[in-house]
């Protein structure tokens, strides 16, 4: 079926969602209940160090930096 | 010679009538009326939106659309009209108009600024003669005569116009008079669940917002809206459309192939991918649902207005009621 096709083909925007929402989940998970603590005054950085880690496991299962 | 200067750039500039006047708080831009939205950039959007593998993709995202034009459809249904021609202003491949039936009107007519939309899907589809016009929508008296037409509709495209008194005003212009204008749009909290996410995301990892999802128009404005245009019985109401996915990056590619991508004027054409990964996860803790999946709400706002006539109803005089309220409430 062409949507079947359509949809396993994997361009890196495809990975970038799969990785953040499976493989980083529980970094990402940390990273949102970090802003949600402050979402009344986020400001630059609020959860740098959350972010962090979550980005890093982006970059190790995506095996690219940028 | 400074008057001079504007003396020449005045006269640079073709007299046009614009059919909103501006309100005396802005300060006049120089194209006649405030341009929020790239019309051009979302007619490509519409385009390629369709001919993306070959419609499949948008197809499979007509359910907000349908759902909408299905609740649109019970309020016509309301009216005891029998037209002759029905008017589908911005009507897409026509997710309202395939919903009619001989019994209410002879024809549609359908009106859009994306062509390939409008000519997506098969006459065989529809129950009624269908007639297609490639046309902007925000020139509406350029394609119908005014006083010509009996019904105009128009199911989710005004949310895209610039000058939405001004079209409103088109539409009342083309109309017969006692003529029906029938109406759905996205109103002001329709995914302010991304817009909050994306706003957050943006604010934590680049230290500023930019415009993602378009202003929109607030419910209370439309009735003040409709009456300036000039139309009388109003009827406005708002209704919600809550659709689940499975996270974020589902909605932006269905927004996508639904051509509802970002066309405000000045948007930035790029978005870093740790603002997306992190607004992803934000949209996630702050709106998800208890088994992971995400909501994203589409606020509609359902217009009904007539076009003046002596005949009409009209509300009786003030102190002439017969029963005393007290009595019956």
């Amino acid at each position: 079926m062409q949507t079947a096709k359509t949809s396993t083909t994997v361009t890196p925007l495809r990975q970038l969602a799969l990785h953040s929402t499976t493989t980083c989940s529980s970094h990402a998970t940390a990273y949102g209940k970090c802003i949600l603590a402050v979402y009344a005054d986020v400001r630059k950085d609020s959860c740098k160090q959350e972010f962090e880690k979550f980005g890093q496991c982006l970059r190790e299962a995506m095996k690219r930096k940028w | 010679m400074f008057l001079l200067q504007v003396v020449a750039r005045h006269a640079a500039r073709p007299w046009t009538r614009a059919f909103a006047s501006e309100s005396s708080s802005s300060f006049p831009p120089a194209t006649g009326v405030y341009q929020v939205f790239d019309r051009a950039a979302k007619r490509k959007q519409r385009d390629r939106a369709v001919s993306r593998d070959a419609g499949v993709g948008s197809r499979t995202v007509d359910y907000v659309r349908d759902e909408v034009a299905d609740r649109m459809m019970e309020r016509l249904l309301d009216i005891r009209r029998k037209f002759d021609t029905i008017v589908d202003l911005g009507s897409g491949p026509g997710h309202f108009s395939k919903l009619l039936e001989p019994e209410k009107t002879r024809k549609i007519l359908m009106i859009d600024s994306s062509e390939t939309t409008l000519n997506r899907d098969q006459d065989e589809e529809f129950e009624v003669e269908v007639e297609r016009v490639h046309a902007d929508e925000e020139n509406l008296l350029d394609v119908l005569p005014r006083n010509s037409q009996e019904a105009i509709v128009s199911c989710l495209s005004l949310h895209w116009v610039n000058d939405l008194p001004g079209v409103l005003v088109q539409i009342k212009e083309a109309l017969k008079p006692d003529g029906l204008f029938l109406g759905a749009m996205f109103g002001g909290d329709t995914l302010f669940e991304l817009r909050t996410a994306l706003q957050l995301a943006e604010v934590d990892r680049e230290g500023g917002i930019s415009p993602h999802i378009s202003p929109m128009t607030d419910t209370k404005d439309i009735s003040n809206l409709l009456s300036r245009a000039g139309f009388t019985l109003l009827t406005v109401d708002i209704d919600e459309v809550r659709v689940g996915y499975p996270s974020m990056w589902e909605l932006l590619e269905d927004l996508r192939d639904m051509g509802e991508s970002n066309a405000v004027v000045g948007r930035r054409h790029f978005l870093h991918r740790d603002t997306l990964a992190a607004a992803s996860a934000i949209y996630k803790e702050l709106h998800g649902n208890e088994d992971g999946s995400i909501p994203a709400t589409f606020q509609i706002i359902y217009m009904i207005g007539w076009k003046p006539e002596p005949n009409q109803p009209k509300p009786l005089e003030r102190g002439s009621a017969q029963t005393n309220l007290k009595d019956v409430l």
